[in-house]
């Protein structure tokens, strides 16, 4: 590698940092108004406190499937979104923001003649149907979701969505009402106290800070802070400059709202001091969407090393070493701010468990590739890692990733020993299928038999299958100790524990079966591949059974995607134990 | 000759195919354990696959079943002396510490899972707030209670197991004149108001004559219940008090009076009297603000145990169990507007060997990598000097 190809390389990386640091930069203000500052208030949702641009994000994510969207030829962002739905929802009604892809569902919302197979509605759309869709959604509510049909599960999703945003849009201010103003004005009307007991009923989040008097989680919502206002006990300090900057978004005043924003965060400030800089940290975290940046450089790190095989690998292959290490930079930093923010071990549910064993995977994947430079370690961990985020990325569309743990999951100590391990234990299992993959994709493509690199590549496999035995078997073990330690067994048979069993089997098999002789290079590759099948089994499939004391995640749709992952592992495993006259390991003929 | 076996048996033993075959069946059975558990329920599935030393399968054209492939208990057995003869057989020497210690640990876990599966006695304890209870009751296990409720201050307890009932014909309570005559048990039944021209239950006294019943398959799932029921005729004095239907179906006991003793019959889960007992001082079911995920349970039990004379409070909540005289008891469940908490109740003596196994087991795989690190590092040495 000469001087420059080596900057060049470097270069490359630093590159890909510094746009990653671009996008963390907050974005201009939207028609003057300062919607980010809107965005970086707190609020109580959930369980914990949070800024309003993680609950718009979370819910145009839920609702429309990602956190933006095109609307008259501009972007949307969430903080523009959220403030049209509680402030001018006559507004954000007419976004055709929900996707409903179900064509019997279509049917049931489309009765005014509009063309079927259109997919977007708005809830102007929606509103004349919201009790046929209620109608139905109760019905198939109390059925389980395993159990419900197609139409059934879309009826229930479009239902709930529903119904996030009309409580959104009933949280600060009754929707179709003259605003925040107008209920502080007249909060004696004999009709108030009816829409105080709406607003307090309607409400998705919680507002009002609590006040020095309350106790330290008392968060109030708008409805209650008019309440405790209507009962001659004081007005809450933040229900004045919010109500100000309800009328100066409708007016269309910037100034006026600027101000209002300004003095509401001062009242939080005085209120709550810890609330506004944990929002705010919280913000960079959202605005820099480091696993979304981590997954795109690993994509690129990914391509430029496909390339390097065919095109300047002297120059390529560095560099896809330098974008995997600054991707992993990202991803790291990512890890670490979710810790930080949560205040808990990195995993803490299956969305944190993707991305946490992207993460193993990618720093594995880097040693590895110190260790034998050959650019498989890259390969392998820039697919592994974008191929995980990708799963992160599709698990967190269901809501808030940072939700408060259920009780029997509270305790930081075993979340960091049993889960991390186990975790680890995944993402070796992982790596090792992911270089088995590379080894029979291309046992069939290169065509010079190169015995040095297969074993290579059979002993990085050996040693990662070492590797992720012990930490699986240590993980298992450790929950078997958690197990006792709460539930008074060590072992009992529950299907996340047998998943977890599953794992330390299968690798204690692949390295006995070595051993003992009885398999060489192709069976060990092919057992690794298989191992691919058994994590995301025990990963994700036992969640679908819906039994047992760990089932605290069951997803639908998420099966169709698993099943066409083992299909793709076992044909992978077909290609890997092809016998040796389907290579194409012969003298290259130049004909 | 018997040499030759001997060695052949050790050779088997010892055997890296068996050792594979062994762990293939274990991985066999545990998925189907798991699939199973699905329509069986957890401990259904965990005693038909893992607690049993064949998996047997039951079809209509036999009238026994079949065993069909090894069960966890047979597994376990051969993969343990396999273990064994595998760790015996490691060569004797400190490169290997390492091995044999991880070997020596893995044994002593398979140990720990066998006393656990025979031994191991899950039971639950509910109480109300204010409520106080000195005994543990079984999931699924039933059995009759004859109590003698004459003195009201006191009532003498004697239970018939559901095992003996089913074996049916006559039992003797012991400490009392009654015999009971068992005329039919239904492990799970139906019951229902008798309609004119059904069949009646056979019952001659209490309220078994209005009820018509119908036997059921059992059940094993868990949140599912047999209404274990059955007929028994008391006899006492030589003197019949008629064919009484006791069932799981049934709330109130009903009683007969006999020489000025009442006693009343009733199916209920099987129980286990304790020499202490607990009161359920206060319950919690917090939650985090504004929402209904649960972030702690707590039961404040007040523990009194007159044999030890110690009386003392003691709170119970999510991660921190009560160790307490060999059983541990753990919060588990609630009801009735948070004024009930279940206590789930663990008893197994085998609960200190995982902790061993995992000692040994780490201590192993620590000293194995301390070794090959050694030997990798003179290599590199060597290579170096030479």
């Amino acid at each position: 590698m000469t001087f420059v190809q080596k900057y060049l390389a470097w270069g490359a990386g630093i590159l890909a940092l510094l746009i990653a640091l671009v996008v963390a930069m907050p974005g201009g203000k939207v028609r003057g108004f300062d919607a980010a500052g809107f965005g970086n208030i707190p609020i109580l949702e959930g369980g914990r406190v949070k800024p309003l641009d993680s609950l718009a994000r979370n819910s145009l994510l839920v609702i429309h499937g990602s956190q933006g969207f095109r609307y008259e030829g501009r972007g949307i962002g969430p903080d523009e979104w959220i403030l049209d739905v509680m402030f001018r929802p006559q507004v954000a009604d007419q976004q055709p923001i929900f996707i409903i892809n179900d064509t019997e569902v279509q049917s049931l919302v489309n009765t005014e003649g509009k063309k079927l197979g259109r997919d977007n509605y708005s809830f102007a759309d929606l509103s004349s149907h919201l009790e046929e869709i209620q109608k139905q959604a109760q019905t198939a509510q109390p059925i389980a979701p395993q159990k419900r049909t197609r139409f059934q599960s879309a009826i229930v999703n479009l239902f709930d969505r529903a119904y996030l945003y009309y409580k959104l849009r009933n949280t600060l201010q009754l929707a179709g009402s003259p605003g925040l103003g107008w209920e502080l004005q007249s909060i004696s009307d004999p009709e108030a106290s009816a829409r105080h007991q709406d607003l307090m009923q309607l409400a998705q989040f919680r507002i009002l800070p609590p006040t020095a008097a309350a106790a330290p989680d008392a968060w109030q919502n708008v409805g209650e802070g008019l309440r405790v206002m209507a009962a001659g006990q004081g007005v809450h300090p933040a229900l004045v400059p919010l109500a100000r900057l309800n009328a100066a978004y409708v007016a269309n005043d910037a100034t006026s709202f600027n101000q209002a924003l300004t003095d509401l965060k001062g009242v939080v400030a005085t209120l709550k001091p810890g609330a506004l800089s944990h929002a705010n940290n919280e913000v960079i975290f959202n605005r820099a969407q480091p696993f979304y940046v981590g997954l795109s450089i690993y994509f690129v790190a990914f391509i430029v090393l496909c390339l390097s095989w065919i095109w300047k690998p002297e120059l390529l292959r560095p560099t896809a070493y330098a974008l995997l290490f600054s991707g992993a930079v990202v991803h790291t930093l990512g890890l670490a701010a979710r810790i930080i923010l949560q205040g808990r071990p990195p995993v803490t549910n299956l969305y944190s468990s993707a991305v946490f064993v992207g993460w193993g995977a990618v720093i594995l994947g880097l040693i590895v590739e110190r260790m034998y430079r050959k650019g498989f370690g890259t390969a392998v961990a820039a697919a592994a890692g974008f191929a995980s985020l990708l799963v992160a990325q599709n698990l967190g569309t269901e809501g808030d990733t940072m939700e408060m743990m259920r009780a029997v999951l509270d305790s930081n100590f075993w979340l960091a020993t049993h889960v991390v391990t186990i975790t680890i234990g995944y993402s070796g299992t992982f790596l090792a299928g992911a270089i088995a993959i590379g080894y029979a994709i291309r046992k069939h493509i290169v065509t010079k038999v190169d015995a040095e690199t297969d074993k290579a590549l059979v002993d990085m496999t050996y040693g990662i299958i070492c590797f992720a035995l012990f930490f699986s078997f240590v993980g298992t073990v450790l929950g078997g100790i958690w197990a006792d330690q709460s539930w008074g067994r060590f072992w009992g048979w529950d299907p996340k524990e047998n998943g977890a069993l599953l794992i330390v089997l299968w690798n204690a098999i692949i390295l006995h079966a070595r051993w003992a002789g009885y398999v060489r290079e192709r069976g060990t590759m092919v057992m690794a591949i298989f191992g691919n099948v058994i994590t995301a089994c025990s990963w994700f499939g036992v969640n679908m059974l819906g039994v047992g004391l760990h089932s605290y995640g069951f997803m639908d749709k998420a099966f169709y995607a698993l099943s066409l992952f083992i299909l793709s592992q076992l044909v992978f495993m077909a290609i890997c134990a092809a016998p040796a006259r389907f290579w194409e390991q012969k003298p290259h003929s130049k004909a | 000759m018997i040499k030759t076996l001997a060695s052949r048996t050790w050779k088997f033993f010892k055997s890296f195919q068996l050792t594979i075959v062994l762990l293939a069946c274990l991985m066999a059975l545990v998925v189907l354990c798991t699939l199973a558990q699905v329509s069986m329920g957890t401990q259904g599935a965990v005693n038909a696959y893992m607690r049993s030393f064949f998996v047997w399968w039951r079809t209509s054209a036999l009238p026994f079943p079949l065993p069909v492939f090894p069960g966890g208990g047979l597994v376990g057995l051969l993969l343990t002396l396999n273990l064994i003869a595998k760790t015996l057989d490691i060569q004797r020497s400190w490169t290997k510490a390492g091995m044999w210690l991880v070997h020596a640990g893995l044994v002593i876990l398979f140990a720990g899972e066998f006393v656990a599966g025979m031994m191991q006695v899950d039971t639950n304890m509910s109480i109300e707030v204010g409520q106080t209870v000195n005994y543990v009751q079984s999931y699924k296990n039933l059995e009759l209670a004859v109590i003698d409720t004459t003195d009201p201050a006191w009532d003498e307890v004697y239970s018939v197991p559901d095992t003996l009932l089913a074996k049916g014909g006559a039992i003797a309570i012991p400490g009392t004149p009654i015999t009971l005559n068992v005329k039919r048990y239904y492990p799970n039944a139906e019951l229902s108001n008798l309609a004119t021209g059904a069949q009646p239950s056979g019952a001659t006294a209490g309220i078994g004559p209005g009820v018509a019943i119908v036997e059921r398959p059992t059940v094993t799932n868990d949140n599912e219940m047999n209404m274990g029921s059955v007929l028994v005729e008391p006899i006492a004095g030589g003197r019949s008090y008629g064919i009484w239907l006791a069932s799981m179906a049934l709330g109130a006991p009903q009683s007969f009076t006999h020489e000025g003793h009442t006693y009343s019959l009733s199916m209920r889960l099987r129980r286990q009297y304790l020499p202490y007992a607990f009161t359920l001082k206060q319950f919690r079911h917090d939650v985090y603000p504004g929402t209904d995920i649960p972030k702690n349970f707590s039961s404040l039990v007040q523990v009194v145990n007159p044999s030890q004379k110690e009386s003392r409070e003691v709170l119970i909540y999510m991660n921190q169990p009560l160790r307490y005289e060999g059983k541990t008891f753990y919060q588990a469940s609630f009801g009735k507007n948070d004024t009930l908490s279940v206590l789930s109740v663990v008893e197994n003596p085998g609960w200190i060997l995982p902790y061993v196994s995992c000692v040994l087991v780490s201590l192993g795989l620590l000293v194995h990598f301390a070794i090959v690190l050694r030997r990798s590092l003179k290599r590199r040495q060597d290579k170096k000097e030479g």
